[in-house]
This record gives structure tokens, C-alpha cells and sequence, in this order.
């Protein structure tokens, strides 16, 4: 039930400026992602409008477009698609990290580390590779080396696929 | 066979700041030169840290990786 003064309000004021509950007021639609896409020494993306971006989640790749429901998601190592509208996407790979999308469709992406593809040498992906192959052979199971190994060469096999390369 | 209830390298005693620099420090290791000499220094910090005890401070103790700043100095 609405208060005598609202109820007045109602009649006199157009129906826009007419005092409501809280939870009646509509909230702002966003009109695109605002992108936060951070790293510890850079802010790649700091409030950038875009038109979605796709992130590599540790369950499954997801897309975020305007409006998305929040979403908490940690990323694994892979890679990020920044789309504009009529442009080729940005693609970063990301060496793992958070996103989180909030209710007003701004996405932060915070990583320790994320470089464009182009950066990305090919054969220093195979050979890292394969030299973690090996160190992962040679270390105690359950070992924080084995840990380690096991780690340069999820990471290396996600850039190889990134970039083209299939590891074994 | 069911996943395990927890990551690999929780498993082996890793936290996630050290499983999270490490993958880091593995993008780094893959790049091409320009990129890579200038962001080779990026995952070397050092503090130094001290114990508080009975409101003395303790001596200081140089800290440069993440496994020596998990423990109690």
C-alpha cells in the first residue's frame, strides 16, 4: 500500500517522477560491457565499452555480453576474446586468473599475466614443453616438482593450441 | 573414475598464488624478445620481514620467493 504522498504524487506528477518503492524502481540497462582486463603492472582495458568478451573458464569457455547475469569465474591458462563491434576480436592469452562480471554488465579480468598471440614464440612453446614433459618423468609423484612440471606443460599446451601447435 | 575433490597442485602443496605465478613465469619463459627481456624481472619481488615477539622485533629476514613468505619468517 502505498504512503498518502506517493499516492498524490501519482496523480499530480507524471507517472515517471511519481515516488516508488525501492523495489519497484527499474534499473538502468546497461548498453554494453564495460571491460576492466588488468594486469599486476598494466591496465590493458580500463573501462572500455565493448561488445563482449570471451573467457577461458577453468568449467568451460563462457561469453559475456550486455546485460549477462553476474558471474564469478576462475580462468584457466588460455585465451581471452575482446570483441568490438564490425572488428576482429583482441585475443590475449592469459595465464589464469578471475573474472567477475557484476549486475551492471562491467566484467573485471584480473590475471598475473596476459600477452597478445603475436608475442608468443613457437618454438620456445615446444621446447619448454617438452623439457616439462621430461622434468614431470623425472620428479617423485606427488612432488611439488612434478607440481611444477605439470603446470609448464598445461600452460605450454594451452599456448601451442592457442597459437596453432598441437603438443603431446 | 571421479575428479579429484581438489587441484593437483593443492595436492601437492602448492597455494594458488604459487600455482598462479608459476603459469605466469611459464607465458613469460615462452615469448618473443623484446616482450620477453622486458618483462623477464616481473615475477622477482624482495621484502624484507620481521617476527614480533613480546613487542620486540625480531631480526629481519630477506624475502624473494612465495614459498619462503608462507611461512612464519
Amino acid at each position: 500500500m502505498l504512503s498518502r504522498s506517493a499516492m498524490l504524487a501519482r496523480k499530480v506528477l507524471p507517472r515517471s517522477l511519481a515516488r516508488t518503492f525501492s523495489t519497484e524502481a527499474a534499473t538502468a540497462e546497461a548498453t554494453s560491457v564495460t571491460l576492466n582486463l588488468s594486469v599486476p603492472y598494466e591496465s590493458i582495458y580500463n573501462g572500455a565499452a565493448v561488445d563482449s568478451v570471451i573467457i577461458p573458464g577453468t568449467e568451460g569457455e563462457y561469453g559475456i555480453t550486455v546485460n549477462h547475469v553476474p558471474y564469478v569465474a576462475q580462468m584457466k591458462p588460455g585465451v581471452l576474446q575482446v570483441l568490438f563491434e564490425g572488428a576482429d576480436p583482441e585475443k590475449y592469452f592469459v595465464a589464469g586468473g578471475f573474472a567477475v562480471t557484476h549486475a551492471n554488465s562491467v566484467t573485471d579480468v584480473v590475471c598475473v599475466e596476459a600477452v597478445k598471440l603475436d608475442d608468443i614464440d613457437p618454438s620456445a612453446v615446444t621446447s619448454n614443453y617438452e623439457a616439462a614433459k621430461s622434468a614431470y618423468g623425472a620428479a617423485t609423484a606427488g612432488s611439488v616438482e612434478q607440481a611444477e612440471a605439470m603446470i609448464d606443460m598445461e600452460v605450454n599446451k594451452a599456448m601451442g593450441l592457442a597459437i596453432g601447435l598441437t603438443l603431446a | 573414475m571421479t575428479a579429484p575433490a581438489t587441484s593437483f597442485w593443492r595436492i601437492a602443496g602448492m597455494t594458488y598464488l604459487q600455482y598462479a605465478n608459476r603459469a605466469a613465469g611459464s607465458v613469460r619463459a615462452a615469448l618473443k624478445e623484446p616482450l620477453k627481456s622486458k618483462l623477464a624481472a616481473e615475477g622477482q619481488f624482495s621484502y624484507k620481514a620481521s617476527v614480533w615477539e613480546g613487542g620486540v622485533q625480531g631480526p629481519k629476514v630477506e624475502i624473494t620467493s612465495l614459498e619462503q613468505a608462507g611461512k612464519a619468517v
